[in-house]
């Protein structure tokens, strides 16, 4: 089986011996991609949010064979102007402590800039669920992430 | 003092497992024919092969295109087993033919999950609290069904689920879609669910409510309600639905409905919940969710109501 994806813009054929593992280890342990965190690796907590052809996902829960021909983008994938708004929204409000959470929050700050939803109306709040932080109480956040629309 | 020893592989982390990537539903079948497990969104089934090493072999069946397709019609939908939620999610026209598995789908964990779980995967799961099954019920949904000598057969969603964690599928067998009746003229559905955190948590109660009126737009004609968490399938509450039936929808026979579900319920206690609060959750969601799809069938209909 082959599997060639395209991260963050450049094409990576997947080794064999990563195909039946998470998607999360091969960003980490073969293409150094550390920004991607694990959390809790049950799909709870969000830390290893990446976008899949635009589309936020846990690649803690995502087998890295079922991947092929996809566009994957990681926190180091986002466009550094867009880093540079992300980060100084954070720094104003407040909405990074330790830090773990952050870049899984980058990437859904950066589908929601993009327009990102399910449905029309919804709010911040109800599109972050996946996303745990321990540290902020969530309204530093939800804060920042209101000024970046 | 010597380094600390590097901690072991943590519990969670996932084994390489062995991959296939069947190209259309024989392949898929010969695998599944062969023992292998079948990966869909990969949602639980990862989670459980990250947490007890098992299962090993997975054939992944979002790579057959005939299983990715929502198919709506006037009256009715089928659903293939590669559909994610947020396709469900999203789809305004899905919405208006099935409103109550929107709600479920709506709520199960997170954007990043619905983006990667199916609704096949849902079902096939069979927890009591799996937050699609409810609705799939009022909606009389049926599991496709194919063996691995290409038989066909459809079970009713009620017949499909036996206990937590099992199904009436057999070795070999593969679920293609799912097929539900869409709401005729003067008909609602609904469902809601109560946690005790408002996301990434599982029902402690949920209910799903479906009916329809007659033509004057006040009595009710059709009734079906249906209840998760609160016993060892999601159960259906027939004779609530039929006290509904036939009679306008006026409080004291709604608070009637509501009192016969909580006494049909089988509800357990556990850590989450005592099997009282349980049925207190129960009465009070029937009463939501009857209200909430007379709504959608006869907008303002308490208005309608009002004397
Ligand atoms: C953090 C988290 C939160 C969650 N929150 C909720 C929640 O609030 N409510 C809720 O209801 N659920 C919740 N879930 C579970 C939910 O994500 C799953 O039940 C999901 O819908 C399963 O779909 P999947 O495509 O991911 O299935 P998979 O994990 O791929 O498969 C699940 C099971 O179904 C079988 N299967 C899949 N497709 C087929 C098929 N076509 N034929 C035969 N068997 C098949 C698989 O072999 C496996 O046994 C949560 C999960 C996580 C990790
Ligand atoms: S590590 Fe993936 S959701 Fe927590
Ligand atoms: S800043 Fe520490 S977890 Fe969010």
């Amino acid at each position: 089986m082959q599997v060639t994806l395209r991260v963050n813009g450049k094409l990576s054929e997947v080794p064999p011996s990563f195909i039946g593992r998470r998607l999360l280890d091969y960003l980490r342990a073969e293409l150094g991609l550390t920004g991607v965190k694990e959390g809790c690796g049950e799909g709870d907590c969000g830390a290893c949010t990446v976008l899949v052809e635009g589309q936020p996902m846990c690649s803690c829960l995502l087998l890295t064979g079922v991947l092929d021909g996809r566009e994957i983008t990681t926190i180091e994938g986002l466009p550094e102007t867009f880093l540079a708004q992300f980060s100084a929204a954070c720094a104003e409000y407040g909405a990074v402590q330790c830090g773990y959470c952050t870049p899984g929050i980058a990437v859904m700050a950066a589908w929601l800039q993009a327009g990102g939803s399910e449905v029309s109306a919804q709010p911040i709040t109800k599109l972050l669920e996946g996303n745990l932080c321990r540290c902020t109480g969530y309204q530093q956040i939800i804060e920042a992430l209101s000024a970046l629309q | 003092m010597p380094p600390a020893k590097s901690p072991a592989l943590r519990p969670s982390h996932l084994p390489p497992v062995e991959l296939y990537r069947p190209a259309d539903l024989g392949e898929l079948l010969a695998h599944a024919a062969d023992g292998v497990h079948l990966l869909a969104g990969g949602t639980d089934l990862v989670v459980w092969a990250s947490q007890c090493g098992e299962p090993r072999r997975l054939a992944w069946i979002g790579s057959i295109d005939q299983l990715q397709t929502l198919d709506i019609t006037s009256d009715r939908a089928h659903i293939g087993a590669a559909v994610t939620l947020s396709r469900i999610v999203r789809s305004g026209q899905f919405r208006s033919l099935a409103p109550a598995v929107v709600d479920g789908a709506a709520v199960v964990g997170s954007v990043q999950l619905r983006n990667q779980a199916t609704l096949v995967g849902n079902v096939c799961t069979a927890s009591p609290g799996g937050d699609t099954i409810p609705a799939l019920h009022v909606h009389d949904a049926a599991l496709d069904i194919v063996s691995a000598a290409g038989d066909r057969r459809s079970v009713k969603i009620s017949d499909f689920v036996h206990g937590p964690g099992q199904t009436g599928l057999n070795t070999g067998e593969v679920v293609t879609g799912v097929t539900l009746r869409g709401l005729g003229q003067r008909e609602g559905s609904a469902f809601s669910r109560f946690t005790q955190r408002n996301a990434l948590d599982l029902a402690i109660a949920s209910v799903a409510a479906c009916l329809s009126f007659e033509s004057d737009g006040r009595t009710v004609a059709r009734a079906h309600l249906s209840m998760g968490a609160v016993g060892p399938t999601v159960l259906d509450a027939d004779e609530a639905a039929r006290s509904l039936v036939g009679h306008p929808l006026e409080p004291a026979r709604l608070r009637n409905c509501a009192d016969l579900t909580a006494e049909c319920c089988r509800p357990i206690t556990d850590h989450r919940a005592s099997a009282d609060y349980r049925r207190q959750l129960v009465r009070t969601l029937t009463m939501d969710v009857v209200d909430a799809a007379a709504e959608r069938a006869i907008p303002g209909w308490l208005a309608v109501e009002a004397p």
